[in-house]
C-alpha cells in the first residue's frame, strides 16, 4: 500500500463554538452560513454574524484551516439584497470560498468578485457532467458538492468526465430527495429549503403525548408516532412513517444517518477531492466527535490502511447508519 | 451516554442545590441561581443575543430526577432563572413557551456542550413540549456559548464567590459516588418519568427516597472531611 | 385576449396505447395551445412510448398544437444523459429543459424551461433567457409576489402551473418500488398501477401525498382557476395544466372559459371538483402559504 495525499475534510459549524471544535478536532475546512435566509440551515439561534465570521476566520487561519461560506438558497425575486451582501461581505472578509446554488447569484459573484473562489452547492443538484460543465464554464466554479443521488461507481465515472474538484457527503442527515428540487416542506409549512433555508421547521413541529404513544406533527400532518420504548425522531418530513398500499412504513427513508466511512478508500479511488460532514445544526459535541473520527479515518486511508470502524452510533439519528445511495441497492 | 464516555464529572450549583438543599424552600436557591445567571451573562454576552429572534420566551426546565424544576426567562436585558418545588404544584407548564424534561445529568451535559441535543432527543433521553422552535433556538444558543458552569461560577467575585467555591470543593470528593447513584437513578426513570400522571407521581416518590439517601451520604462525607 | 394553455407532460406511467389515445383526443378535441410530450420522471419508462411518439407528434402538429419536447427532471446515469443529449440534438424540436444539463445543451437556441429548473429571481431568469430560454414555466412554489416581480422584467414568456397535483420532489430512489418491497432496478413497473399516483396517507389516515415512481406529488390538486384574473393582471399569459386520468379536454375548456370570462371561477371549480372525483384543491403557494392549503 502506498501513501497518498489525504482527502480534504470539510466540517460544519453553526456557531463559533462549533467552529472551534471542528478546527481543534482536525477539520481542513469549516463551512458555515450567515444568520439569515441566505443559507440552507437558517435555524433559530444558529449561524454567524459578520464579526463572528471574522473571528472564526482568524481562528481557523492560525491553525491552517479554511473557511467556506454557504450562500446556498435561491434569492427571492425583487429582493436580492441579503444574498448579494452575503457574497460581498464574504469577499471583503476574505473567506476561502463561497458555496453557491443560484445561477443569478453565481453570475453576480463572478462579475463583482472574480477573485473569490466559488464552489457549487449540493442545492444546485448538478448530478451529471453537462450540468457541472455548465457551472464551470459559466461561473468558474472550482468545486462541485455532488448531490446525494449518485453511487460510488457513478461518481468515479463522473470524475473522469469533468475537470473540477468534487466534494461528497460522508456523514450526517441524509436528504432522500434531490436537493434543491424538493418542496415537501413548503407544501406542509409554507417554508422551504430553497426559499427560506429551512426544511421541516421547528416552528411547525409539535410533539403530542397521547398516553401510549408520542406523536410528532409537522403543520397539520402526523409525521410519526412512537411507542414508549422507541427512540423518537425529529419530524423531518421525508423521514416520517406513512401508509402506502395499506401498510405503514418509513416510505421515503428510515430514520438513519449517512455514514460512508467504510467507503473512504473507494471514494478516494473515485477521484473525489473532499469529504463533507453534514450538521451545521448539530451541537459542538457532535462536531468534535465526528470530525475527530473522520480525521483519523482519512489519515489512515491516506497511509494505505483500511478504513477503521467509526464508533459514532450514539450521535446518529435513530442510532442507525446507512451508506445510503452510494450503494446501488438503496434506490 | 455511559459514564465511561465522560471525561470530567459535571457538577454545578444546580446539582449541588438538588442534592444538598432538597428540603429547603426554593427561595433559598435563588441567590445561587442569580449568581449563575450573572456569571453567564458577563462571561457569555452573545448567548442571549442568539435567541433574540424569540418573543419573551419562557422555558420550564424539568430535571425529572430532582424535586425542583426551573423557569428560565432568557431575555437579553435581564435573564432570570428561578427554582420551583414540584411538590408545591406551582409548576405550571401552560405558562411556558416550552418545557424541556430529562434527567439532570443529560440536561447538564447538554448545557455544557458535552452532548448533542439532537442525539439526546433521538435516543429519547429528553422530552420536549410546546414551542419546538424556541427549544431549538435555546439549544443552539447555549451550545454556541461554550458554557462552563463551574468555571463561570468560580470566576465570580463578591459575596457569593466564597460559598460557591466551598460548595464546589466539598462536592468534588463525593461526586463520583453520587454520580454512580445518579446513573442508576437515571436508568430507572428515563423514559417513563417523562410521562405525566399517576405513574410519574409514584416514581417521583421513589426518587425522593433515593435523593434522601444521597443526601445522607453527603452529610456523612462532609463530616468526615471536616 | 391572448392567454394560452399548455398541457404539461404526463408524469404518470400510463400504458403506451392509452397515452397515445390520450394525445389523439387532445389533438382532436381540446382547446390547449401547446402540448408537452416526453418522459420527465423515470428514464426506464421512456422506451415504451417510443413506437407511438411520431404519430402522436404528427397528429398534434396537424391539429395546430405546438409540441414541446419535455426532458428528464433528474439526470444521473450515462444512459439518461444520452437520452437528453439526443433530444437536445434535434434542432427542429422545441425542447423543454428540466435539468441544468439540458439548459446547457440547448444554450444558443430557442428552448423552454420546465418547472424543475430553479428560476426564483430576476438574475437567474435573465441569465437563462440570454441562453435562449424563451418560455419559462416557474416553480409552483413561487408566491404571487415573486411571480409579479419576475413578470415585470422578464424577456421570456412566463408560464404558471394552474391545475394538477403539485410535483413536490424527485429522488434517485423509487418509492413505488419501495412500497412494493422492490428496488428501482427490479421495479416490475409497479407504478403503472396508479394512474394518478399512489395514495400516501399519514398514520392517522389523512390523505397526504401521491407517489409516482421517483417523484412525490401532492395529494391535493393545485387549482388556480380563481387566481387566473390576478395572474393575467400581473402579466402572465400562459398557464399549465398538468395531466391527470380524467377528461383533460373538459379541464382545459373550463380554464379557457374562465380566462375568456365565459365562466365564473366558482362554476368552473364545481365542475373541476367532479372531474377529479372530489379530491381537495389547494392554492396556498400562490398566496405565499403552505402549498397544500386552500385559501
Amino acid at each position: 500500500m502506498t501513501a497518498r495525499a489525504p482527502l480534504e475534510l470539510v466540517c460544519p459549524a453553526g456557531t463559533p463554538a462549533a467552529l472551534h471544535a471542528a478546527v481543534d478536532a482536525g477539520a481542513d475546512a469549516v463551512y458555515l452560513g450567515f444568520r439569515d435566509e441566505t443559507n440552507a440551515r437558517n435555524f433559530p439561534g444558529l449561524n454567524f454574524n459578520r464579526q463572528e465570521l471574522e473571528e472564526g476566520l482568524a481562528y481557523a487561519r492560525q491553525r491552517g484551516a479554511k473557511i467556506l461560506v454557504a450562500i446556498n438558497t435561491f434569492p427571492e425575486a425583487g429582493n436580492p439584497g441579503p444574498w448579494r451582501s452575503a457574497v460581498d461581505d464574504s469577499a471583503s472578509i476574505g473567506v476561502d470560498a463561497v458555496i453557491l446554488a443560484d445561477i443569478g447569484l453565481a453570475d453576480y459573484a463572478v462579475r463583482k468578485h472574480p477573485g473569490l473562489r466559488r464552489h457549487l452547492s449540493v442545492q444546485a443538484a448538478a448530478s451529471n457532467p453537462e450540468a457541472i460543465r455548465f457551472y464551470q464554464e459559466a461561473f468558474g466554479v472550482k468545486r462541485v458538492v455532488l448531490p446525494r443521488v449518485l453511487t460510488v461507481a457513478e461518481i468515479a465515472a463522473l470524475n473522469k468526465k469533468i475537470s473540477v474538484e468534487t466534494e461528497v457527503f460522508v456523514f450526517g442527515g441524509l436528504c432522500v430527495m434531490a436537493e434543491g428540487r424538493c418542496a415537501l416542506s413548503s407544501y406542509v409549512t409554507g417554508v422551504s429549503p430553497n426559499k427560506d433555508g429551512v426544511c421541516s421547521p421547528a416552528s411547525h413541529v409539535r410533539y403530542e403525548d397521547q398516553g401510549d404513544r408520542l406523536v410528532s406533527k409537522l403543520g397539520d400532518f402526523t409525521i410519526n408516532a412512537f411507542d414508549e420504548d422507541e427512540p423518537a425522531g425529529y419530524p423531518t418530513l421525508c423521514k416520517g412513517r406513512f401508509v402506502a398500499q395499506g401498510r405503514a412504513s418509513y416510505l421515503f427513508e428510515e430514520p438513519t444517518s449517512l455514514s460512508a466511512a467504510r467507503l473512504l478508500p473507494e471514494l478516494m479511488d473515485a477521484g473525489v477531492t473532499a469529504l463533507k460532514i453534514e450538521g451545521r445544526q448539530r451541537g459542538r459535541a457532535y462536531i468534535a466527535k465526528v470530525t475527530a473520527a473522520f480525521r483519523a479515518a482519512v489519515d489512515a486511508v491516506a497511509r494505505g490502511e483500511p478504513a477503521p470502524d467509526l464508533d459514532l452510533g450514539a450521535v446518529t439519528e435513530g442510532q442507525r447508519q446507512t451508506a445510503g445511495v452510494y450503494d446501488k441497492t438503496w434506490r | 451516554m455511559t459514564p465511561k464516555q465522560r471525561t470530567a464529572p459535571p457538577f454545578s450549583p444546580v446539582l449541588l442545590a438538588g442534592l444538598a438543599m432538597r428540603s429547603l424552600p426554593p427561595v433559598l436557591l435563588q441567590p445561587a441561581l442569580d449568581a449563575a445567571m450573572t456569571a453567564i451573562r458577563r462571561r457569555r454576552p452573545g448567548l442571549f443575543d442568539r435567541i433574540s429572534c424569540l418573543e419573551n420566551p419562557r422555558f420550564l426546565i424539568d430535571p425529572v430526577d430532582l424535586p425542583f424544576a426551573f423557569i428560565l426567562v432568557p431575555g437579553p436585558e435581564n435573564p432570570s432563572l428561578r427554582a420551583l418545588r414540584k411538590i408545591d404544584g406551582d409548576m405550571d407548564a401552560e405558562d411556558a413557551t416550552a418545557t424541556i424534561r430529562g434527567p439532570l445529568l443529560v440536561l447538564l451535559d447538554l448545557l455544557e456542550g458535552r452532548t448533542d441535543g439532537d442525539a439526546q432527543f433521538f435516543s429519547r433521553d429528553l422530552a420536549i413540549e410546546g414551542d419546538t422552535e424556541a427549544v431549538v433556538a435555546l439549544r443552539n444558543a447555549v451550545d454556541g456559548a461554550e458554557v462552563d458552569i463551574v468555571g463561570d461560577v468560580l470566576s465570580l467575585t463578591g459575596p457569593f464567590a466564597q460559598p460557591a467555591r466551598r460548595a464546589v470543593d466539598m462536592a468534588g470528593g463525593l461526586f463520583k459516588r453520587a454520580h454512580q447513584d445518579l446513573e442508576a437513578l437515571r436508568a430507572s426513570v428515563i423514559s417513563p418519568a417523562m410521562r405525566r400522571g399517576k405513574a410519574q407521581a409514584d416514581r417521583m416518590n421513589k426518587l425522593e427516597d433515593k435523593v434522601n439517601a444521597l443526601d445522607r451520604k453527603r452529610r456523612k462525607a462532609g463530616a468526615g472531611k471536616a | 385576449m391572448n392567454a394560452k394553455l399548455t398541457l404539461g407532460p404526463v408524469f404518470f406511467n400510463w400504458p403506451p396505447e392509452n397515452l397515445r389515445d390520450f394525445y389523439f383526443k387532445i389533438a382532436d378535441e381540446s382547446c390547449v395551445d401547446s402540448v408537452c410530450v416526453g418522459e420527465v420522471v423515470c428514464s426506464k419508462r421512456a422506451p415504451f412510448f417510443e413506437p407511438y411518439a411520431a404519430e402522436v407528434i404528427d397528429r398534434l402538429t396537424a391539429a395546430g398544437k405546438e409540441v414541446v419536447h419535455s426532458t428528464l427532471a433528474l439526470i444521473m446515469t450515462t444512459r439518461e444523459m444520452d437520452l437528453v443529449r439526443d433530444m437536445a440534438a434535434c434542432e427542429e424540436f422545441f425542447v423543454e429543459a428540466n435539468d441544468i444539463a439540458a439548459c446547457a445543451l440547448l444554450s444558443g437556441r430557442r428552448h423552454a424551461l420546465g418547472p424543475f429548473i430553479n428560476v426564483y429571481n430576476e438574475g437567474t431568469l435573465e441569465y437563462l433567457a440570454k441562453g435562449g430560454a424563451e418560455r419559462i414555466c416557474l416553480p409552483p412554489e413561487l408566491p404571487e409576489k415573486s411571480v409579479s416581480a419576475l413578470a415585470k422584467t422578464s424577456k421570456a414568456e412566463l408560464e404558471v402551473m394552474v391545475f394538477g397535483r403539485l410535483p413536490l420532489a424527485v429522488s434517485a430512489r423509487c418509492y413505488h418500488a419501495r412500497a412494493h418491497k422492490l428496488t428501482k432496478d427490479n421495479c416490475q413497473y409497479v407504478c403503472a398501477g396508479d394512474a394518478d399516483g399512489m395514495e400516501i396517507e399519514t398514520l392517522d389516515g389523512d390523505p397526504f401525498l401521491a407517489v409516482n415512481g421517483t417523484q412525490t406529488l401532492s395529494h391535493a390538486y393545485y387549482n388556480l382557476a380563481a387566481e387566473l384574473a390576478a395572474l393575467l393582471a400581473i402579466g402572465v399569459k400562459r398557464f399549465r395544466l398538468s395531466p391527470h386520468h380524467t377528461d383533460m379536454t373538459a379541464v382545459a375548456r373550463l380554464f379557457k372559459d374562465v380566462l375568456e370570462a365565459k365562466e365564473s371561477p366558482e362554476d368552473a371549480e364545481a365542475a373541476l371538483a367532479e372531474l377529479v372525483g372530489g379530491a381537495p384543491f389547494s392554492n396556498g403557494y400562490f398566496h405565499g402559504r403552505e402549498g397544500g392549503r386552500r385559501l
